[in-house]
This record gives structure tokens, sequence and C-alpha cells, in this order.
């Protein structure tokens, strides 16, 4: 997946001022009072952490996963990794049975748990407008380059770039092992378990599970065969106490 | 008789469990309209950091895993040639299809679009443990079905086509018990598997890539204790003759299936190096040992005595410790030891009980009838009947 889509957020740049929040919500007609957590009508929120940390915002998205937990748990395969970056939700397979949210190490995914038809709702990175290469309404609306989109590749080494020439970020690039990788990135001069950010396994979710997905045609086919041996046996010692019955009674009758 | 004797005489005598079924029912009516009519805000108290609570917790890993009963029993009888549990082969598997049917009823509650149900048939992703799960669970609960089936067909009038579908039941039963077998190994296992994907947010008091290997030693023993308990509720109020010595050999393979169980918690958390969470002070420690005290180690003494394992009313009761036990893991699992991480603290709302109540209350009644109506245990001869017959000529 070399050319895929990626964002990188450098927290010491944000200032603030929600329009991420804004150009989101009015791309996808939300109402535009800012919220301050993830929900239906608001899929990118700037949380506000500037009391502990001087003027410290954490803009909140989905984190588009290379290899999506929530993607490998969607039973109906509602959810997908995208070639061209974004993890995308199909409305119209989905079953309301809300393991994507269990699924997701990042608690993304929200459901519309007030409507009485509830789907479930979250950033698609704009895949949209990346299909017309056009940015994502979040960082065009950037207006001081907090957010910035490209190639992942080069998105990375930027993000590299940035935090090996200014010693006071964080050596470390959110996103870039997290849950085995996603496609938005942070980086940070404040570190991240003190701004909230999740600390999920550094590898793939989805072979947490592939390993006993794995195991179902070896139980199939061990267990098969050895059930059917066990009813042969049963089957057999049926049969010959029969017959030694059978030749009992006939001895005692000679 | 006065008229109105005869009408009082027709309807149902007002009795205490009649009431308590009849409260559960108008509970469940009204949760069934929140949930349908409002919504899941008006009928849960389920939230974003919460998505799964009761529904699934108590509702499809309990029922799932208290429904074992049915293979296990199966799969003595058919494959290994246990014949001395053929008397409670047919109690067994109608407590399962009763209890798989409450799962799939259950689903439509907990699923956001339940008329979507039939998705899974026609849109598969074969990297979800759902996936498999949906799958094995339409499956054997149609393979329960099929395995229950002759216990009504026999009641068809028309003796060919009785004849007719029980010579084919019996030509497909032993495929079916197989298929049956392999299918409920699969998905009771892989309902631990769900939550493997919550590593690093599941208390590490219970998360283990073991977790499936767990749920299935663990929901064959409670499985079984529900069969028990069955039993020896429809002998005790219903009229059924069963030789309480088959309970006691069931509660034989139960004992062994927990001590593997126990030890096999044991050396995982040892393996994992989990054991120092097993003495701090706080509320996922607290029920951990309260699942390990119910589940393992009280029904481990209880069974050891051979008092309890020939007395029915003891091996009822340490029956109800286990399947309390079971519920309590399967609830930690799904619910209590996913807290800490998701930072919120959920309690069913009233309405989550009373449909799972409902739903729960609705099968046992199902049961009751089954019992009463259908050839499922052998019945003592109706006393009062007899009575009757006997001072007949008397009279005349």
């Amino acid at each position: 997946m070399a050319n895929t889509a990626a964002i990188l957020v450098d927290i010491t740049k944000c200032i603030g001022c929600r329009s991420c929040e804004q150009a989101c919500k009015q791309l996808h007609g939300f109402p535009m009072t800012s919220e301050p957590k993830l929900s239906p009508t608001a899929l990118t929120v700037v949380e506000d952490h500037s009391e502990e940390h001087s003027d410290r915002f954490v803009r909140r998205m989905c984190m588009h996963c290379q290899d999506p937990a929530c993607a490998s748990a969607c039973l109906v395969g509602a959810l997908k990794k995208t070639p061209a970056g974004p993890v995308t939700y199909d409305g119209s397979k989905c079953i309301g049975c809300r393991y994507c949210l269990v699924a997701c190490p990042f608690s993304v995914p929200r459901y519309e748990w007030t409507k009485l038809v509830p789907f479930v709702k979250k950033c698609d990175l704009c895949a949209a407008r990346i299909a017309k290469s056009q940015p994502p309404a979040c960082v065009e609306a950037c207006p001081v380059q907090a957010s910035i989109y490209g190639n992942r590749d080069a998105i990375l080494e930027e993000a590299q770039r940035r935090i090996l020439n200014d010693p006071k970020y964080v050596k470390h690039i959110y996103g870039s092992e997290e849950a085995g990788g996603t496609s938005v990135f942070f980086i940070s001069d404040v570190p991240f378990e003190k701004l909230g950010f999740a600390a999920p396994p550094n590898q793939p979710l989805p072979l947490l599970t592939a390993s006993a997905l794995g195991d179902g045609p070896t139980v199939i086919l061990v267990g098969g065969a050895m059930l059917s041996g066990l009813y042969w046996i049963t089957q057999r010692r049926a049969l010959v106490a029969q017959a030694e019955a059978r030749e009992k009674s006939l001895k005692e009758r000679n | 008789m006065s008229a109105l004797g005869k009408t009082a005489a027709r309807l149902p005598k007002i009795s205490f469990w009649r009431t308590i079924v009849a409260l559960i029912f108008a509970a469940g009516a009204y949760a069934l309209y929140a949930r349908f009519a409002l919504g899941f805000q008006a009928s849960t108290h389920l939230t974003d950091p919460q998505p799964w609570g009761l529904w699934v917790g108590l509702g499809t890993l309990c029922g799932v895993g208290l429904s074992a009963g049915g293979f296990a029993i199966a799969a003595s009888v058919y494959l290994l040639g246990f014949e001395r549990y053929r008397p409670i082969l047919r109690t067994s598997v109608l407590i399962s299809f009763l209890g798989y049917s409450t799962v799939c009823v259950g689903m439509l509650y907990e699923l956001g679009l339940p008329w979507r149900i039939w998705h899974p048939i026609v849109m598969w992703n074969r990297h979800s443990v759902l996936f498999e799960v949906s799958w094995c669970v339409m499956l054997y609960t149609t393979v329960l079905a099929l395995e229950f089936s002759p216990a009504l067909v026999e009641k068809i009038p028309w003796a060919g086509l009785r004849e007719f579908y029980l010579r084919w039941h019996h030509s497909i039963l032993i495929a079916l018990v197989l298929v049956g077998t392999l299918l409920s190994s699969m998905h009771q296992s892989f309902l631990g598997g769900l939550y493997l994907i919550t590593k690093g947010r599941l208390d590490p008091l219970w998360y283990t890539p073991y977790l499936t290997t767990l749920f299935y030693l663990s929901a064959i023993p409670a499985g079984l204790a529900v069969t028990i308990m069955a039993i020896f509720l429809c002998v005790r109020s219903l009229n059924v003759r069963v030789n309480m010595n088959i309970l006691s050999d069931v509660s034989r393979v139960i004992a062994p299936l927990l001590a593997i169980y126990g030890i096999l918690r044991a050396v995982d958390l040892v393996n994992r190096g989990a054991t120092q969470y097993l003495w701090m002070w706080r509320e996922e420690t607290g029920l951990f040992w309260l699942e390990i005290a119910l589940l393992v180690v009280a029904p481990l003494v209880l069974l050891n005595l051979e008092k309890v394992r020939n007395t029915p009313q003891l091996l009822y009761w340490t029956c109800a410790l286990i399947v309390m036990g079971f519920m309590t893991n399967r609830l930690n699992v799904s619910i209590t030891a996913l807290q800490a991480s998701s930072g919120i603290y959920y309690t069913p709302k009233w309405t989550e009980f009373a449909a799972s109540l409902a739903t729960i209350t609705a099968a046992v009644v199902a049961f009751r009838f089954a019992v009463i109506y259908l050839d499922i245990l052998p019945k003592n001869p109706p006393q009062q009947q007899r009575a009757m017959v006997l001072t007949a000529p008397a009279h005349a």
C-alpha cells in the first residue's frame, strides 16, 4: 500500500480553533454546536487539554488502521479498509451488532443510541473527496496546518523529520506502531499517555482472532475424524455384544 | 355445580408461581414495547463505551453456554455409546433447543437492525469470529430442531407420514449428532474468541489466548448442571419417573471437567504472569474469586461428598452453584472485566432485566408444556384418573 492517504496531526501546532470540527459537521450536515467527545454527530472533535498542559489541544478521529480490528470484527463486512487508505462503513450491510465498537482499540465508532433505526457513525477520511483528489475537509479547514494530508510514506517521513530536528518533540510517532500501524499520526511535545491516548498492542489486532479462527478447520477435521472413529468403535462393540449373545443362546439351546 | 362455579373451574387457578410468571410477562411486554417502539436509549443503559450489556452477557453468552447439555449428552449416547444416559437424552436436547431459541429471540432485541438478522447468510466475512458464531448458532439451532422433531412428529395421527418421517430421521440421526457436536464445539469456544480482540482492555485475570478453550471447557459442565436441575424439577413437580442414579452419574462427569477447567485456569494465570492480580484489592479481583468459588471450588468440594452425589436435592443446589458461577464468569468477561478500561460503570436498566427474564420464562413455560404433553420423560400413572376408573364400576 504505497500510495495510501494519511493525516499527520502536529499537536504542538494546534491552536484549538475547532475549524476542523466545523468543516466536518458542515460536510455531513450535522448540527453545528461543538461537542466535547466523539458522537454520532461529531466524527472529529478537538479535546481541550490546555489547563493541564499549556495550550495543548488534541484532535480525535478514526485512526484508519492498516489492518483494522473493526473490519475483521464486522460479521457482514460492512467495515472495510479501502486500498486508498480510508476505513469505510457501508450502512446498507450493517445489522447493528456493535461488535465494531467492542473491537476498536481506540474506542472510535459511535452508535446512534437515540434512533429507532440506528447506524454506526465514524470518520471515513472523506473517502469521497479523496477519490476526487481533494484533501479531507478537516485538513483543508485547518488554518495553521496542524493537520496535514498526503501519501502515507511521505507523511511518515515528514513526521520523522520533525521529531528528529526539534528536541521538544516526544520521540515517537503515535500511530506508527499502535495496533500494527494506522493512517492517522500524531506528534506531540507532551507524552501521549498524558493526553489521554490509548495504548493498544503494537500488533494488528485481527491477528489475535485469526489464530483462533484458523483452528476451525482443524477442529472440524480432527474432531470429525475422532468422533467418527469413536462412533465406529461404539457400533462395533454393540455388534460384537449382539453376536456373542446370539452364540451363547445357540449353545444353550444345543 | 352452578354456572359461576363452572366458569371458575375453566379459568386457571391463581397460584404463587402463576402470579410471578404473569408479572414477568407484563414487565416483559413493556420491555418489548420500549425496545422496539422507543429504541435503545429508552430500553437500555448501553452507551458507546459499553456497547454490549446484559443482553449479550446473559442472553447470548450464558444462554448458549448453559444450553451445552444437549450436545454433550447426545454425543455421549450416540457416539460414545453411554446408553445409561439415554433416559435423559430427550430432556437435554429439549433444553438446548429451547435455550438456543431463546438466544435467537434475544438476538432480535440485541441487534440494532433486527430485520436484517439474515444478512450474515449472504454477506460473508470469514475473518470475523462473530460471523463463525452466527453461522454455527444458526446451523446448530436447526440441528437441535431436527434432533428434537420426533417428539412432535410421533404425535401426528397419520401413521404413514409419521413412520416415513421417523425412518428418514433415523437414517440421518448419527450424522446430525456428529455435525451438532462439531458445531457446538466450534461456537462454544468462538464465543470466548470474540473477546480475543480486546487485548489490553479486558482485565488480565480473564484475557488469555486460551479464552476459546476455557469457554468450551466451562460450557460442558454448566450445560450438564442445567440438565440435572431441570430433571430434578420435573421429578419434583411434573410427576415424571426418572432413576435418580442417572443424575448422580452425570455429576460424576461434571466434577473432573470442573477440575480440569480449574487447573487450566491456574496454569494459564501462572504462565502469563498474571498472579499478581490475584491478591489486589479491587472489584475485579473480588469478582474473580466469587467466580472461582462458585464455579470450581464449592462444586468440587460438594461433589466429592458421597451424600451430595446421592441426594437429588443437594445435587440440585450444587448444580445451581455451578450455573451461578458460570454466569458470573460470562458476565465478568463481557461486562465487569472491561469496565476499568472503558471508564464507565454500567448497570443494566430494569427493562433489560425484564426482557431477558421474560424470554427465559417463556422458554421455561414451553419446557413445562413439552414435558406435560409430549413424551419427554416417562410419566407416572396419573393417580386421580386411575382412582376414578376403579371406582366407576361400583357406582354402576
